[in-house]
């Protein structure tokens, strides 16, 4: 098996859309929760959400759009994005550069790309409403590229040329853990050199709030504590959006580009609740299994594990499943690892959560500190006993697990390494 | 109450109301606001004069801004595809808009064969007006250039041609290896001013040949085609080895036995000769040409072309 390593980084997110203000949020926890202005109505009972900055996509006129003006993108790109599109496509770029590749390191049948996004229900919704109105002839031709779940790799594929292994992934909140850990895969096996792995979600209106329905997410109209993981007052997610792309690179490339290098993936592993199509088991059974199977394949023990990333996305019932998952799996040291839930900043940024957590745990392990779990007033008894720290630690974790889980029980852990 | 008026256009004129003003507007606001108010026009009057207008302001707005400069001062055989960068996803988004503003319905089928510019306006004014839709133009490429024209290389002076019902053009770069060159003149090379004037008889021969005589069912015999005259040549360029000559003729009278053509050379944007009257005599051929019938031979096999097959059976 074949050394995985972390080469490249790419933000698009609410607490800052490149890794220097990303990497300041995350140690001087700084949130990116505002009361979203769409939110604002009578009827909406949801207020906070953890918008993107410097971009405008809330047009269904792509032409509309603003972006910052170091990103130009031409109308015939344009035309077939949803909003998350345009930020995984500003990600992409970022992530580019900082792996220092050139147009001959990535478009090659040795390069792929696996992306996870819900697709745009908010174009959906327009095109299929345009639909009924003038009639099937008369529908933008790039409608459905634009809109549908695949739509990030569809473009990116095409956009940046790639040659090598390309798919999507749709296991809602785990997808782009899963894509990570499949990316992984296709590298340690030796079928691929070098693989970017996306996630990216519209964060707006209609991508947020049909989570309301499920009493999924949060009530609270103060933003700074709105999303508060494991505080015994939590009472559900604050939803965002944005892009996140990693670049991972074989020990041969790295040996051979020489380039810098944020940490290793060491391995993953994932496992299935098997219980409820919306609700986590409620001990957090899938997890465990998952974290077990990660620790398995990475040949590392539960007492190495320094920091754990955790999915906790600040409902009621999730992030019990996940302590008692936690608490099972480090029997014999349960205060020895680290413990936070970046969504405390964040919000929940469903399919792009894994990939999110994951690149944050990069900037962790190269600059060497632990971002602290923020919003914690009164720590849920449940997790009495598990190191949940409020403040972030400056010391580098030499070895990190990130926790994803989504609809249908679907668990996803992912094992890194410090160089 | 709204009713329907025929115009003598042949344009069926609905009412304009103001709300279909307002998606007109809408629909063009990203256009110059010369094409919303072409289109409000013809909307109101059906006049179809506005209809260039129209369609060349909506493909404006699909090109790439670098691009436009090509639209302004272009001519109707500047290419959709090659010299705009359209592709056909585009293509579809400027037929969705042309629907939407002229109130019409085109298939995709109609579609494939409108390559310049000028094939998209004739399309667009047939359609509105109910008219039979014309020939595209044909890209005859070099090999079939050769194949068709009776004149050969080395006096052959056509490079890549196109030809539709209003006429042809064709490319032809001074290679500096034309035999003729070597006297003309001593140690300084210059096309001469017969020769530009033989490229634009060629091209007229090609018209001809490629049937837009419009006398239905005949064909020109190509061994009839001979110069008679011309009138009103003015050169303004000397030509030179490395230039690219863009010649184009267009009909004036088409009547058997003569054709009459105004021609004319550019080299990239400067003129380098025109001629204000050329004249061909020509002649159709006795009889419209048939398939000659083949026996095959018993050992060859008869079915690899299933349509040809059938029809000798």
């Amino acid at each position: 098996m074949r050394k995985v390593y972390i080469t490249g980084v790419g933000f698009i997110t609410s607490i800052g859309n490149d890794a220097v203000s990303v990497s300041e949020s995350l140690r001087e926890l700084r949130h990116g929760m505002v009361q979203y202005p769409p939110f604002q109505k009578p009827d909406v009972p949801v207020k906070v959400a953890a918008p993107i900055r410097d971009f405008q996509t809330d047009t269904t006129d792509q032409e509309d759009w603003v972006f910052p003006a170091r990103y130009n993108i031409r109308r015939e790109i344009l035309r077939g994005m949803a909003p998350h599109g345009v930020y995984a496509y500003c990600a992409m770029l970022q992530a580019v550069e900082d792996a220092k590749l050139t147009e001959a390191d990535y478009s090659n049948p040795a390069t792929g790309l696996y992306a996870a996004s819900a697709g745009s229900p908010f174009l959906l919704g327009y095109h299929l409403e345009r639909m009924r109105k003038v009639g099937v002839m008369r529908c933008p031709p790039l409608g459905i590229v634009a809109s549908i779940s695949g739509t990030v790799n569809f473009n990116l594929v095409s956009q940046f040329k790639i040659k090598g292994a390309s798919t999507g992934f749709s296991s809602a909140c785990a997808s782009s853990a899963h894509a990570m850990g499949f990316a992984y895969d296709e590298i340690a096996l030796g079928r691929q050199k070098r693989m970017f792995v996306i996630g990216a979600e519209d964060g707006n209106v209609e991508s947020i709030l049909p989570f309301a329905g499920m009493r999924a997410l949060s009530l609270q109209t103060d933003p700074s504590i709105a999303s508060r993981p494991f505080d015994v007052a939590r009472d559900g997610f604050v939803g965002t959006g944005g892009a996140v792309v990693l670049v991972i690179e074989s020990e041969e490339e790295v040996a051979r580009r020489r380039p810098k290098v944020y940490g290793e993936v060491a391995g993953w592993g994932q496992a299935s609740d098997g219980h409820n199509v919306a609700i986590s088991h409620p001990d957090g059974e899938g997890l465990r299994m998952a974290i077990e199977n990660a620790l398995k394949y990475s040949d590392i023990a539960p007492e190495d594990v320094d920091y754990v990333n955790a999915h906790a996305t600040s409902t009621p019932i999730g992030d019990i499943s996940e302590a008692k998952a936690l608490k099972a799996i480090f029997t014999e040291s349960p205060s020895r690892p680290a413990i936070s839930s970046t969504k405390a900043l964040t919000g929940h940024g469903l399919s792009l959560a894994g990939a999110q957590e994951a690149a944050f745990c990069a900037l962790a392990m190269k600059e060497g500190f632990i971002p602290g779990s923020a919003h914690i007033t009164n720590l849920d008894p449940a997790c009495a006993g598990l190191n949940i720290i409020r403040a972030t630690l400056p010391q580098r974790p030499n070895v990190v697990l990130s926790n994803s889980s989504g609809f249908g029980g679907a668990n996803v852990c992912l094992v890194f390494k410090s160089v | 109450m709204a009713q329907s008026v025929n115009t003598h256009s042949g344009v069926t004129l609905k009412p304009f109301t103001a709300e279909d003003d307002t998606n007109l507007r809408e629909a063009l606001k990203r256009c110059s606001a010369a094409t919303y108010e072409a289109a409000a026009q013809f909307r109101k009057t059906g006049n179809t004069e506005h209809l260039p207008a129209i369609v060349l302001g909506i493909i404006e707005r699909y090109v790439e801004p670098d691009l436009r400069a090509k639209l302004k001062d272009a001519d109707d055989d500047l290419r959709v595809i090659e010299d705009l960068g359209i592709d056909s996803l585009t293509m579809m988004e400027i037929v969705i808009l042309v629907e939407d503003v002229l109130q019409m319905t085109i298939n995709n089928e109609e579609l494939r064969h409108l390559r310049t510019v000028g094939d998209v306006k004739t399309f667009i004014e047939c359609k509105v007006r109910g008219l039979p839709l014309p020939k595209p133009t044909k890209f005859i490429p070099i090999e079939q250039i050769v194949s068709v024209m009776p004149i050969q290389p080395p006096f052959l002076f056509l490079g890549e041609a196109s030809v539709n019902a209003h006429g042809a053009n064709a490319k032809y770069k001074i290679s500096g290896q034309e035999f003729f060159l070597q006297g003309h003149f001593k140690d300084n090379p210059v096309l001469p001013a017969s020769i530009m004037l033989e490229a634009l008889g060629q091209l007229a021969v090609l018209f001809l040949i490629e049937g837009q005589v419009g006398e239905a069912g005949k064909t020109v015999d190509h061994r009839t085609i001979f110069f008679t005259s011309c009138e009103g040549v003015r050169c303004h360029r000397v030509c030179r080895p490395g230039d690219v000559l863009s010649l184009s003729i267009k009909p004036k009278r088409l009547k058997s036995p003569l054709a009459t053509f105004e021609g004319q050379i550019r080299v990239g944007q400067e003129k380098a000769a025109i001629a204000e009257e050329i004249t061909l005599t020509f002649g159709f051929a006795e009889e419209v040409a048939q398939p000659v019938p083949q026996v095959a031979p018993a050992e060859q096999p008869v079915a690899l072309n299933p349509a040809k097959s059938a029809v000798n059976a």
